[in-house]
């Protein structure tokens, strides 16, 4: 058993944590877990883009093709649509993307994730909306426990907790 | 053994080392390898740790010979530009027999290059980047727990040789996050009569690596030679992977090695018999593990433009056989993209 | 029968490898007094520099420890750090210390390390046969600036003591000489006051010695003794720097 999956975007977008949440969950589910992020140089406005294999072994904390991807701007799309399966998913966050993906792949969600945050009163939770819809594609990962796993993370920001747990539930519940 | 985490591989090697009796830590900044220091100045209060940011890495890898004098373990971390200014001391500690833990973690060069993982410092830590005849004790793990294992063992083998060793691990394993169970606190069990102590009841304790004479530092090059023989003799470490049985033998170490786990299932799925053989120790490099595999065809795969395929060619005897892929820059090839080198080889 | 004179304990048999007329065999000698009166050979680690003074472990029955050229400062605060209630003294050159390894004493200044630092400032690089150094004067002449130094070509000479004295992290800075009698006294009790500081950890305290090189200076001993007092002495003055009674007014 193994899911290969990749989820990319530019820096401050959350990317980075909404994998972290991801894989929190799937080590409490008893899975062998390789999370494993690449960053550019810069300290702003840099790619951050990270691999992250599911698994119930040791596995390459490379992908090879990505069964569940997340693009959350154009570049992305552009440099890794070549890495999806030909039998996966491919998520584009359509309110920074407007290019059609020029990839094989089973399905393609175009879905507004900024739109939906900035509706939930801040759209810096696109990333948890993000989460959520994912979260529909893996249904070895309790949505339950990611819940739990998002309040965890924001701790040390109490107010925001609310926020962030509704936003990931909008992503999840969204058609 | 105990607390099961999801960790960091920085961040994993630095709480292993601390609970390996690692109490100094002497460092410069330098990503990708800069998570270690910070992990230890923020213990330093809780675990009694001493934790000194030095001006350089050539100041660094000079206190951390002088922390190992005192017989007490000591580590620094560090990258390729760091552990370039710090090969003088290398040079200096294997002399010395100074016993110190050096994490090197790769990034791609040649110079300041980029920060993504790449394995072209092999030559560096394995044929002793700094003058002299001296060699270093190189291990490579592919794992966050492997590397956790192996700081461990890193002061261990350290003291038991009088020598420098070195963890050899590259961005992606520091970087990445992975299911691992701690070890445990450690004890430190040594001989340390010759350590710098204050010659308290004791007669004084001299370490110098400045010669008296050609025939005198020859015959101290030679002591140092046959401890680098027992070296090889005694500490050659290797994994194998369905190699009985293969056509072809992938050779790779570090994170490639997991990029390589990948390539060799995609090619088991396909039908074809692929092997992996898998060095643990760079230095000294396990030519056992290529005993009886001299018919195969090896496929020597490298974050590098072909260093450690030099090793593989003076292990087989068909040197011929020994094919190369390597990637630079810091890009990681896919197990895909390794199964299609396999593939170009045209095995029956 | 009163003992009024005796070869100090902790020095071994060994015989100095240092010319005629150097200055390194009386501050040697003078640590070995120190050692033995302030009773430091079994509590102390000296960490010797790469220069004339290489082979100086070999004179002291102490532990020892020969550091590469310019970073004793470094290998000393591993020590220090794993050691902070031993004696560590440090023991460099000009070239040791000024050119190649200006950064590692300048931090361990910066960082206040509780070890003492024996200066030896000759103007030239005597062990490897007699070039410039940061030291040497403007004019002089030494085998790397044959016609003497000029401004254009290597810039200025170096006052260490001083530039120490300027650290917050140094507590005592001083410079004295050793071409005579009296001098050498001042010396001695330049280097106990060093030593005696690092115990009340109050940073790193620093002797600067000007020491004659005769076989470097291409002069005979008397006339160096002279050279030290008409050359050097105007542009390295004699004196304390910074004292502790200065750091504890501060």
């Amino acid at each position: 058993m193994k899911h290969e999956l990749l989820f990319s975007g530019i820096g401050g977008q959350g990317i980075m944590m909404l994998g972290e949440i991801l894989c929190n969950v799937a080590v409490e589910e008893g899975f062998q877990v390789t999370f494993a992020p690449f960053y550019g140089q810069e300290k702003r406005g840099g790619r951050t883009m990270c691999h992250v294999v599911i698994a119930d072994g040791l596995e390459s904390p490379i992908i090879s093709e990505a069964e569940l991807m997340l693009v959350m701007d154009e570049k992305s799309l552009k440099d890794f649509q070549n890495l999806m399966a030909p039998t996966g998913t491919l998520l584009v966050n359509s309110s920074m993307i407007d290019i059609e993906p020029d990839c094989q792949c089973k399905e393609v969600k175009k879905v507004p994730f900024y739109e939906i945050a900035t509706e939930l009163g801040n759209s810096k939770t696109a990333n948890m909306v993000a989460l959520g819809y994912l979260l529909k594609y893996m249904p070895y990962i309790p949505y339950e426990k990611v819940s739990k796993e998002v309040e965890k993370a924001f701790e040390a920001k109490p107010k925001v907790v609310p926020l962030n747990v509704q936003a990931l539930k909008t992503g999840y519940e969204y058609k | 053994m105990g607390d099961k985490v999801f960790m960091q591989g920085n961040v994993a090697l630095a709480e292993s080392a601390i609970r390996a009796g690692c109490k100094y830590f002497f460092g410069y900044p330098i990503t990708p390898s800069s998570e270690v220091p910070e992990y230890y100045a923020r213990r330093a209060e809780e675990e009694g740790l001493v934790f000194v940011q030095g001006e350089t890495e050539t100041a660094v890898f000079n206190m951390i010979a002088g922390a190992a004098a005192t017989g007490n373990r000591v580590m620094t971390a560090t990258s390729g530009p760091g552990f370039s200014l710090g090969q003088e001391a290398m040079s200096f500690m294997a002399a010395a027999g100074l016993p110190a833990v050096v994490v090197e973690v790769m990034r791609p060069g040649p110079a300041d290059g980029e920060i993504l993982a790449a394995q072209g410092d092999y030559f560096q830590a394995v044929k002793g980047g700094g003058h002299g005849d001296y060699n270093t004790l190189v291990l490579a793990p592919c794992s966050v727990q492997e590397m956790c294992e192996l700081i461990q063992e890193s002061f261990e083998l350290a003291e038991k040789y009088r020598n420098p060793v070195i963890l050899l691990s590259d961005a992606l394993l520091a970087k990445m996050r992975e299911n691992v169970e701690l070890p445990g606190r450690k004890e430190q069990n040594c001989d340390l009569s010759w350590a710098l102590t204050g010659c308290a009841g004791r007669k004084h304790n001299v370490m110098t690596t400045c010669g008296d004479g050609s025939a005198q530092w020859e015959k101290y090059n030679l002591d140092l030679q046959e401890k680098f023989a027992k070296i090889k003799a005694n500490e050659e470490r290797w994994e194998n992977y369905q190699t009985e049985d293969a056509d072809i033998i992938l050779v790779a170490y570090g994170s490639m090695a997991r990029v390589a786990i990948g390539a060799m299932k995609l090619a088991r799925e396909a039908g074809l018999k692929v092997g992996l053989v898998r060095p643990i120790s760079l230095w000294p490099f396990p030519v056992k593990a290529f005993e009886g595999l001299g018919d195969k065809t090896f496929l020597v795969t490298e974050l590098s433009a072909g260093q450690m395929v030099e090793d593989v060619k003076l292990t087989v005897p068909h040197k011929e056989n020994v094919h190369f892929y390597g990637r630079l820059g810091g890009i990681v090839p896919t197990p895909k993209e390794i199964f299609e080198q396999i593939k170009k080889l045209g095995v029956k | 029968m009163k003992t009024i004179y005796k070869r100090p304990e902790v020095l071994t048999d060994a015989i100095t490898t240092y010319c005629g007329g150097c200055g390194h065999g009386i501050v040697n000698k003078l640590i070995a007094e120190l050692v033995d009166e302030m009773e430091l050979r079994e509590k102390g680690i000296l960490v010797w520099p790469i220069g004339c003074s290489v082979y100086a472990d070999k004179y002291y029955k102490m532990d020892a420890i020969c550091a590469l050229h310019g970073r004793a400062p470094a290998l000393a605060t591993g020590i220090k750090r794993c050691l902070p209630d031993k004696f560590v003294m440090v023991y460099q050159g000009d070239g040791d210390m000024v050119s190649e390894g200006m950064a590692e004493i300048m931090h361990a200044a910066v960082r206040a390390e509780n070890f003492s630092v024996i200066f030896i400032n000759n103007a030239i690089y005597g062990m490897t046969g007699g070039q410039m150094a940061p030291t040497t004067l403007l004019g002089q002449v030494t085998s790397t600036s044959p016609y003497g130094r000029t401004v254009p070509a290597a810039g200025y000479p170096v006052n260490m003591a001083e530039i120490m004295a300027n650290m917050p992290g140094v507590c005592y800075s001083e410079r004295v000489t050793v071409n005579t009698p009296q001098r050498i006294t001042a010396t001695k009790k330049a280097l106990k006051k060093a030593f005696e500081l690092q115990f009340e950890n109050k940073g790193l305290s620093f002797v600067e010695v000007l020491s004659p090189c005769p076989t470097g200076w291409g002069q005979k001993p008397m006339d160096a003794m002279k050279w030290v007092d008409e050359k050097l002495i105007p542009i390295y003055p004699l004196g304390v720097f910074k004292s502790p009674e200065e750091v504890s007014a501060k």
